[in-house]
Protein backbone atom coordinates (compact mmCIF):
# COMPACT_ATOMS: atom_id res chain seq x y z
CA UNK A 1 0.00 0.00 0.00
CA UNK A 2 3.20 2.41 1.22
CA UNK A 3 4.71 1.36 -1.91
CA UNK A 4 2.32 2.33 -4.59
CA UNK A 5 2.52 5.77 -5.13
CA UNK A 6 6.72 4.99 -5.24
CA UNK A 7 5.92 2.84 -8.37
CA UNK A 8 3.43 4.86 -10.09
CA UNK A 9 4.27 8.65 -8.77
CA UNK A 10 1.43 10.30 -11.15
CA UNK A 11 -1.19 7.55 -10.19
CA UNK A 12 -2.88 9.97 -7.35
CA UNK A 13 -2.67 12.56 -10.31
CA UNK A 14 -4.34 10.91 -12.75
CA UNK A 15 -7.01 9.42 -10.48
CA UNK A 16 -7.90 13.03 -9.49
CA UNK A 17 -8.31 13.99 -13.20
CA UNK A 18 -10.76 11.25 -13.12
CA UNK A 19 -12.95 12.45 -10.95
CA UNK A 20 -12.73 15.68 -11.95
CA UNK A 21 -13.72 15.02 -15.29
CA UNK A 22 -16.46 12.79 -13.60
CA UNK A 23 -17.51 15.28 -11.63
CA UNK A 24 -18.06 17.52 -15.01
CA UNK A 25 -19.77 14.91 -16.77
CA UNK A 26 -22.07 14.69 -14.40
CA UNK A 27 -22.27 18.40 -13.98
CA UNK A 28 -23.65 18.60 -17.60
CA UNK A 29 -26.12 15.82 -17.27
CA UNK A 30 -27.78 17.18 -14.14
CA UNK A 31 -28.04 20.52 -16.40
CA UNK A 32 -29.39 19.05 -19.21
CA UNK A 33 -31.72 17.12 -17.21
CA UNK A 34 -32.81 20.08 -15.47
CA UNK A 35 -34.05 21.48 -18.75
CA UNK A 36 -37.35 21.99 -18.98
CA UNK A 37 -38.63 20.23 -22.58
CA UNK A 38 -39.30 22.06 -25.63
CA UNK A 39 -42.98 21.54 -27.44
CA UNK A 40 -41.68 19.17 -29.91
CA UNK A 41 -40.12 17.17 -27.41
CA UNK A 42 -43.31 17.38 -25.73
CA UNK A 43 -45.21 16.64 -29.02
CA UNK A 44 -42.68 13.57 -29.59
CA UNK A 45 -43.39 11.91 -26.20
CA UNK A 46 -47.11 12.28 -26.89
CA UNK A 47 -46.85 10.70 -30.40
CA UNK A 48 -45.19 7.91 -29.05
CA UNK A 49 -48.12 4.75 -29.00
CA UNK A 50 -48.55 3.30 -25.79
CA UNK A 51 -47.45 -0.06 -25.70
CA UNK A 52 -49.84 -2.46 -27.86
CA UNK A 53 -52.40 -4.05 -25.58
CA UNK A 54 -52.22 -6.73 -28.85
CA UNK A 55 -49.13 -7.98 -27.08
CA UNK A 56 -50.11 -8.52 -23.74
CA UNK A 57 -53.37 -9.73 -25.24
CA UNK A 58 -51.58 -12.14 -27.42
CA UNK A 59 -52.83 -15.16 -25.50
CA UNK A 60 -55.85 -14.65 -25.81
CA UNK A 61 -56.86 -16.49 -29.23
CA UNK A 62 -59.35 -14.19 -30.84
CA UNK A 63 -61.58 -11.11 -30.64
CA UNK A 64 -65.40 -11.46 -31.28
CA UNK A 65 -66.53 -10.04 -34.53
CA UNK A 66 -69.19 -7.11 -34.56
CA UNK A 67 -71.96 -5.85 -36.41
CA UNK A 68 -72.55 -2.60 -36.38
CA UNK A 69 -76.03 -1.67 -34.92
CA UNK A 70 -78.18 1.49 -35.10
CA UNK A 71 -76.94 3.42 -31.94
CA UNK A 72 -73.32 4.74 -32.82
CA UNK A 73 -70.73 3.33 -30.82
CA UNK A 74 -72.29 0.42 -29.35
CA UNK A 75 -71.81 -2.00 -32.11
CA UNK A 76 -73.52 -5.67 -31.39
CA UNK A 77 -71.10 -8.20 -30.39
CA UNK A 78 -71.60 -11.49 -32.32
CA UNK A 79 -70.54 -14.84 -30.73
CA UNK A 80 -67.74 -15.60 -33.97
CA UNK A 81 -64.17 -15.59 -32.87
CA UNK A 82 -61.55 -13.72 -35.00
CA UNK A 83 -58.83 -15.33 -34.82
CA UNK A 84 -55.61 -13.51 -35.98
CA UNK A 85 -54.15 -14.91 -39.36
CA UNK A 86 -51.51 -17.33 -38.49
CA UNK A 87 -47.64 -16.05 -39.53
CA UNK A 88 -46.60 -16.12 -42.70
CA UNK A 89 -44.58 -19.49 -43.82
CA UNK A 90 -43.71 -17.55 -47.11
CA UNK A 91 -42.09 -14.70 -44.77
CA UNK A 92 -40.35 -16.87 -42.90
CA UNK A 93 -38.87 -20.00 -45.11
CA UNK A 94 -38.13 -17.34 -48.90
CA UNK A 95 -38.18 -18.87 -52.17
CA UNK A 96 -35.61 -22.33 -51.67
CA UNK A 97 -34.73 -21.71 -55.84
CA UNK A 98 -33.78 -18.30 -55.49
CA UNK A 99 -31.51 -19.08 -52.59
CA UNK A 100 -30.21 -22.39 -53.95
CA UNK A 101 -29.11 -20.05 -57.36
CA UNK A 102 -27.56 -17.31 -55.45
CA UNK A 103 -25.81 -19.97 -53.28
CA UNK A 104 -24.46 -21.92 -56.66
CA UNK A 105 -24.01 -18.86 -58.38
CA UNK A 106 -21.80 -17.26 -55.38
CA UNK A 107 -19.85 -21.05 -55.71
CA UNK A 108 -19.21 -21.11 -59.11
CA UNK A 109 -18.18 -17.50 -59.10
CA UNK A 110 -16.55 -16.77 -56.17
CA UNK A 111 -14.80 -13.14 -57.95
CA UNK A 112 -18.27 -12.23 -58.99
CA UNK A 113 -16.79 -10.58 -62.36
CA UNK A 114 -18.80 -13.88 -64.54
CA UNK A 115 -21.78 -12.21 -62.52
CA UNK A 116 -20.86 -8.56 -63.38
CA UNK A 117 -19.99 -8.92 -66.99
CA UNK A 118 -23.96 -10.08 -67.68
CA UNK A 119 -25.24 -8.26 -65.05
CA UNK A 120 -27.90 -5.56 -66.41
CA UNK A 121 -26.35 -2.88 -64.11
CA UNK A 122 -23.33 -2.96 -65.30
CA UNK A 123 -23.08 -0.04 -67.78
CA UNK A 124 -20.05 -2.15 -69.60
CA UNK A 125 -21.61 -5.47 -69.74
CA UNK A 126 -21.47 -7.39 -72.24
CA UNK A 127 -24.89 -7.57 -74.04
CA UNK A 128 -26.32 -9.34 -77.63
CA UNK A 129 -24.42 -7.96 -80.78
CA UNK A 130 -20.90 -7.55 -78.51
CA UNK A 131 -19.06 -9.97 -80.37
CA UNK A 132 -17.34 -12.85 -77.41
CA UNK A 133 -14.81 -15.12 -77.28
CA UNK A 134 -15.20 -18.17 -74.74
CA UNK A 135 -11.86 -19.98 -73.42
CA UNK A 136 -13.30 -23.54 -72.83
CA UNK A 137 -10.70 -25.95 -70.69
CA UNK A 138 -10.61 -28.64 -73.76
CA UNK A 139 -10.36 -26.97 -77.49
CA UNK A 140 -9.66 -24.07 -79.03
CA UNK A 141 -11.45 -20.35 -78.07
CA UNK A 142 -14.88 -19.92 -80.11
CA UNK A 143 -15.34 -16.27 -80.75
CA UNK A 144 -18.83 -15.64 -82.22
CA UNK A 145 -21.31 -12.50 -81.93
CA UNK A 146 -23.69 -12.88 -79.03
CA UNK A 147 -27.12 -13.28 -80.30
CA UNK A 148 -28.80 -14.04 -76.81
CA UNK A 149 -28.32 -14.29 -73.14
CA UNK A 150 -30.36 -16.41 -71.27
CA UNK A 151 -30.78 -15.10 -67.77
CA UNK A 152 -31.86 -17.75 -65.27
CA UNK A 153 -30.30 -17.57 -62.51
CA UNK A 154 -26.79 -20.10 -62.26
CA UNK A 155 -27.98 -21.92 -65.92
CA UNK A 156 -27.30 -18.48 -67.52
CA UNK A 157 -26.07 -19.02 -71.18
CA UNK A 158 -25.32 -17.12 -74.12
CA UNK A 159 -25.69 -17.93 -77.41
CA UNK A 160 -22.70 -17.10 -79.87
CA UNK A 161 -22.54 -17.27 -83.97
CA UNK A 162 -19.53 -17.78 -85.85
CA UNK A 163 -18.78 -18.66 -89.39
CA UNK A 164 -16.37 -22.03 -89.55
CA UNK A 165 -15.24 -22.98 -92.80
CA UNK A 166 -18.45 -20.95 -94.09
CA UNK A 167 -20.69 -22.93 -92.60
CA UNK A 168 -22.87 -21.19 -89.79
CA UNK A 169 -22.23 -22.39 -85.99
CA UNK A 170 -24.09 -21.56 -82.58
CA UNK A 171 -23.33 -22.49 -79.67
CA UNK A 172 -24.77 -21.89 -76.27
CA UNK A 173 -22.62 -22.03 -73.25
CA UNK A 174 -23.21 -21.79 -69.82
CA UNK A 175 -21.32 -18.97 -68.32
CA UNK A 176 -21.11 -20.39 -64.85
CA UNK A 177 -19.65 -23.56 -66.16
CA UNK A 178 -16.58 -24.86 -64.98
CA UNK A 179 -15.75 -25.54 -67.86
CA UNK A 180 -15.38 -22.04 -69.17
CA UNK A 181 -12.02 -20.55 -68.13
CA UNK A 182 -12.78 -17.16 -69.38
CA UNK A 183 -15.24 -14.94 -71.69
CA UNK A 184 -14.01 -12.11 -73.30
CA UNK A 185 -15.35 -9.02 -75.35
CA UNK A 186 -13.81 -9.01 -78.79
CA UNK A 187 -15.81 -6.14 -80.13
CA UNK A 188 -18.82 -3.97 -78.82
CA UNK A 189 -21.31 -3.38 -81.39
CA UNK A 190 -21.41 0.76 -81.98
CA UNK A 191 -24.70 1.16 -81.44
CA UNK A 192 -26.73 -0.50 -78.99
CA UNK A 193 -28.92 -3.49 -80.14
CA UNK A 194 -32.74 -2.88 -80.30
CA UNK A 195 -33.59 -6.27 -79.78
CA UNK A 196 -32.65 -8.86 -76.72
CA UNK A 197 -32.71 -11.76 -79.29
CA UNK A 198 -30.88 -11.11 -82.36
CA UNK A 199 -31.94 -14.50 -84.27
CA UNK A 200 -32.47 -12.03 -87.56
CA UNK A 201 -28.80 -11.90 -87.61
CA UNK A 202 -28.98 -15.56 -89.02
CA UNK A 203 -30.40 -14.28 -92.25
CA UNK A 204 -27.81 -14.12 -94.53
CA UNK A 205 -28.60 -10.09 -94.87
CA UNK A 206 -28.18 -9.11 -91.49
CA UNK A 207 -25.39 -12.32 -90.68
CA UNK A 208 -22.08 -11.30 -90.17
CA UNK A 209 -20.01 -13.95 -91.17
CA UNK A 210 -16.78 -15.00 -89.73
CA UNK A 211 -15.83 -13.29 -86.81
CA UNK A 212 -11.71 -14.05 -87.47
CA UNK A 213 -10.71 -10.35 -88.08
CA UNK A 214 -12.52 -8.72 -85.11
CA UNK A 215 -10.49 -11.49 -82.93
CA UNK A 216 -7.36 -10.79 -85.12
CA UNK A 217 -7.27 -6.90 -84.69
CA UNK A 218 -8.34 -7.55 -80.64
CA UNK A 219 -5.57 -9.55 -80.30
CA UNK A 220 -3.03 -7.08 -82.22
CA UNK A 221 -4.82 -4.71 -79.66
CA UNK A 222 -3.95 -6.50 -76.63
CA UNK A 223 -0.49 -7.70 -78.08
CA UNK A 224 0.22 -3.22 -78.35
CA UNK A 225 -0.72 -3.04 -74.97
CA UNK A 226 1.12 -5.76 -73.25
CA UNK A 227 3.87 -4.53 -75.26
CA UNK A 228 3.55 -0.52 -74.22
CA UNK A 229 3.08 -1.95 -70.36
CA UNK A 230 6.83 -3.82 -70.76
CA UNK A 231 8.28 -0.60 -71.58
CA UNK A 232 6.82 1.63 -69.00
CA UNK A 233 4.67 3.66 -71.01
CA UNK A 234 1.24 4.53 -70.30
CA UNK A 235 -1.26 2.47 -72.25
CA UNK A 236 -4.42 3.02 -73.88
CA UNK A 237 -7.45 0.53 -72.28
CA UNK A 238 -8.34 -1.00 -75.34
CA UNK A 239 -11.75 -2.04 -75.66
CA UNK A 240 -10.77 -5.48 -75.02
CA UNK A 241 -9.50 -4.82 -71.69
CA UNK A 242 -12.85 -5.10 -70.12
CA UNK A 243 -12.47 -8.88 -70.92
CA UNK A 244 -12.88 -11.27 -67.64
CA UNK A 245 -11.36 -14.12 -66.48
CA UNK B 1 -29.96 -34.63 -98.65
CA UNK B 2 -27.10 -33.44 -96.76
CA UNK B 3 -23.82 -31.79 -98.23
CA UNK B 4 -20.65 -34.21 -98.43
CA UNK B 5 -17.74 -32.22 -97.22
CA UNK B 6 -14.85 -34.44 -98.05
CA UNK B 7 -12.91 -34.89 -101.52
CA UNK B 8 -14.61 -38.17 -102.28
CA UNK B 9 -16.13 -36.24 -105.31
CA UNK B 10 -19.97 -36.34 -104.02
CA UNK B 11 -21.55 -33.28 -103.50
CA UNK B 12 -24.80 -34.02 -101.90
CA UNK B 13 -26.10 -36.63 -100.60
CA UNK B 14 -29.04 -38.81 -100.08
CA UNK B 15 -29.67 -40.65 -96.57
CA UNK B 16 -31.31 -44.09 -97.25
CA UNK B 17 -31.38 -44.88 -93.85
CA UNK B 18 -30.59 -44.78 -90.41
CA UNK B 19 -28.48 -47.32 -89.05
CA UNK B 20 -29.97 -49.49 -85.63
CA UNK B 21 -32.18 -46.45 -84.60
CA UNK B 22 -35.96 -45.68 -85.96
CA UNK B 23 -35.66 -41.67 -84.98
CA UNK B 24 -33.22 -39.08 -86.85
CA UNK B 25 -29.71 -39.68 -87.14
CA UNK B 26 -27.65 -37.04 -85.43
CA UNK B 27 -23.48 -35.92 -85.13
CA UNK B 28 -21.34 -39.13 -85.69
CA UNK B 29 -24.39 -41.58 -86.72
CA UNK B 30 -23.72 -43.70 -89.48
CA UNK B 31 -26.35 -44.80 -92.56
CA UNK B 32 -26.26 -46.27 -95.62
CA UNK B 33 -26.09 -43.60 -98.61
CA UNK B 34 -26.78 -42.56 -101.89
CA UNK B 35 -25.08 -40.47 -103.93
CA UNK B 36 -27.55 -38.20 -105.64
CA UNK B 37 -25.16 -35.29 -107.03
CA UNK B 38 -21.88 -35.44 -107.81
CA UNK B 39 -18.96 -33.42 -109.46
CA UNK B 40 -18.17 -33.72 -112.64
CA UNK B 41 -14.45 -34.41 -112.92
CA UNK B 42 -15.17 -36.99 -110.47
CA UNK B 43 -17.99 -38.72 -112.23
CA UNK B 44 -16.05 -42.09 -113.04
CA UNK B 45 -14.76 -42.48 -109.21
CA UNK B 46 -18.17 -42.06 -107.89
CA UNK B 47 -19.75 -44.34 -109.97
CA UNK B 48 -17.78 -46.91 -108.99
CA UNK B 49 -18.76 -46.35 -105.32
CA UNK B 50 -22.48 -46.14 -106.42
CA UNK B 51 -22.21 -49.68 -107.67
CA UNK B 52 -20.60 -50.81 -105.00
CA UNK B 53 -23.03 -49.58 -102.48
CA UNK B 54 -25.96 -51.16 -104.86
CA UNK B 55 -24.37 -54.57 -105.32
CA UNK B 56 -22.89 -54.78 -101.70
CA UNK B 57 -24.18 -52.01 -99.73
CA UNK B 58 -20.53 -51.09 -99.13
CA UNK B 59 -20.28 -47.45 -98.12
CA UNK B 60 -21.89 -45.79 -95.60
CA UNK B 61 -21.56 -42.32 -94.36
CA UNK B 62 -21.35 -40.88 -91.17
CA UNK B 63 -23.02 -37.91 -90.10
CA UNK B 64 -20.26 -34.89 -89.63
CA UNK B 65 -22.63 -32.05 -88.53
CA UNK B 66 -25.85 -31.32 -87.68
CA UNK B 67 -28.62 -28.38 -88.43
CA UNK B 68 -30.93 -29.35 -85.31
CA UNK B 69 -28.73 -28.41 -81.65
CA UNK B 70 -26.58 -31.20 -79.87
CA UNK B 71 -26.41 -30.69 -76.79
CA UNK B 72 -23.03 -32.00 -74.61
CA UNK B 73 -22.76 -33.44 -71.03
CA UNK B 74 -21.18 -29.82 -70.04
CA UNK B 75 -24.34 -28.13 -71.07
CA UNK B 76 -23.45 -25.98 -73.79
CA UNK B 77 -25.26 -26.79 -77.12
CA UNK B 78 -24.17 -26.62 -80.63
CA UNK B 79 -25.88 -26.12 -83.94
CA UNK B 80 -24.99 -26.05 -87.36
CA UNK B 81 -26.85 -24.24 -90.37
CA UNK B 82 -26.73 -27.43 -92.57
CA UNK B 83 -26.08 -31.15 -92.31
CA UNK B 84 -23.33 -32.18 -93.92
CA UNK B 85 -21.79 -36.04 -93.94
CA UNK B 86 -18.51 -37.56 -94.77
CA UNK B 87 -18.67 -40.76 -97.09
CA UNK B 88 -16.92 -44.08 -95.07
CA UNK B 89 -16.50 -47.71 -96.48
CA UNK B 90 -18.33 -50.49 -94.59
CA UNK B 91 -14.65 -51.20 -92.53
CA UNK B 92 -15.48 -47.92 -91.40
CA UNK B 93 -12.85 -45.50 -92.84
CA UNK B 94 -13.44 -42.90 -94.81
CA UNK B 95 -13.52 -42.47 -98.93
CA UNK B 96 -12.08 -39.02 -99.12
CA UNK B 97 -8.76 -37.87 -97.80
CA UNK B 98 -9.29 -34.63 -96.91
CA UNK B 99 -11.98 -32.85 -94.92
CA UNK B 100 -13.38 -29.31 -96.05
CA UNK B 101 -16.22 -28.42 -93.85
CA UNK B 102 -16.53 -28.02 -89.94
CA UNK B 103 -17.45 -31.14 -88.01
CA UNK B 104 -18.77 -31.79 -85.07
CA UNK B 105 -16.61 -32.51 -81.79
CA UNK B 106 -18.82 -35.52 -80.97
CA UNK B 107 -17.21 -37.41 -83.47
CA UNK B 108 -14.24 -37.69 -80.61
CA UNK B 109 -17.16 -39.46 -78.10
CA UNK B 110 -18.00 -41.79 -80.71
CA UNK B 111 -14.92 -42.99 -82.12
CA UNK B 112 -14.72 -41.13 -85.54
CA UNK B 113 -11.33 -39.77 -84.10
CA UNK B 114 -10.13 -40.19 -88.04
CA UNK B 115 -12.51 -37.91 -89.63
CA UNK B 116 -12.22 -35.44 -87.09
CA UNK B 117 -8.15 -35.07 -87.12
CA UNK B 118 -9.01 -34.68 -91.07
CA UNK B 119 -11.13 -31.75 -90.58
CA UNK B 120 -9.98 -28.00 -90.85
CA UNK B 121 -11.83 -26.86 -87.44
CA UNK B 122 -14.01 -28.72 -85.19
CA UNK B 123 -17.07 -27.33 -83.28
Amino acid sequence: MMLQPVRRPLGPLKSLLRRNRQAQQFMARTMATETTPTASEMAASSSIPPPPISTLAAKKPSKFHVIPSKTPGKPIRTAFAVYAPPPSARAAHPDALISYHAQQIRRLDRTGTRTALFSKKNPDAAKPGDVLQVTTNRGEPFAGVCLSIKRAGVDTAILLRNHLTKVGVEMWYKIYSPNVLGIEIIWRRPKRARRARLYFMRKPRHDMGNVEHLVAAWRRSRNVFSSNKGRGTQGKGGKGSKGSK
Amino acid sequence: MLNCIDNSGAAIVECALVVGRKRHASIGKPKPASIAIVLPSFRDRIVAIVQKQRGASDAGMGSASAANKVQRPDGSVVKFDDNACVLISKAGDPIGTRVNGVVGAELRRKKWSKILSMAPAHA
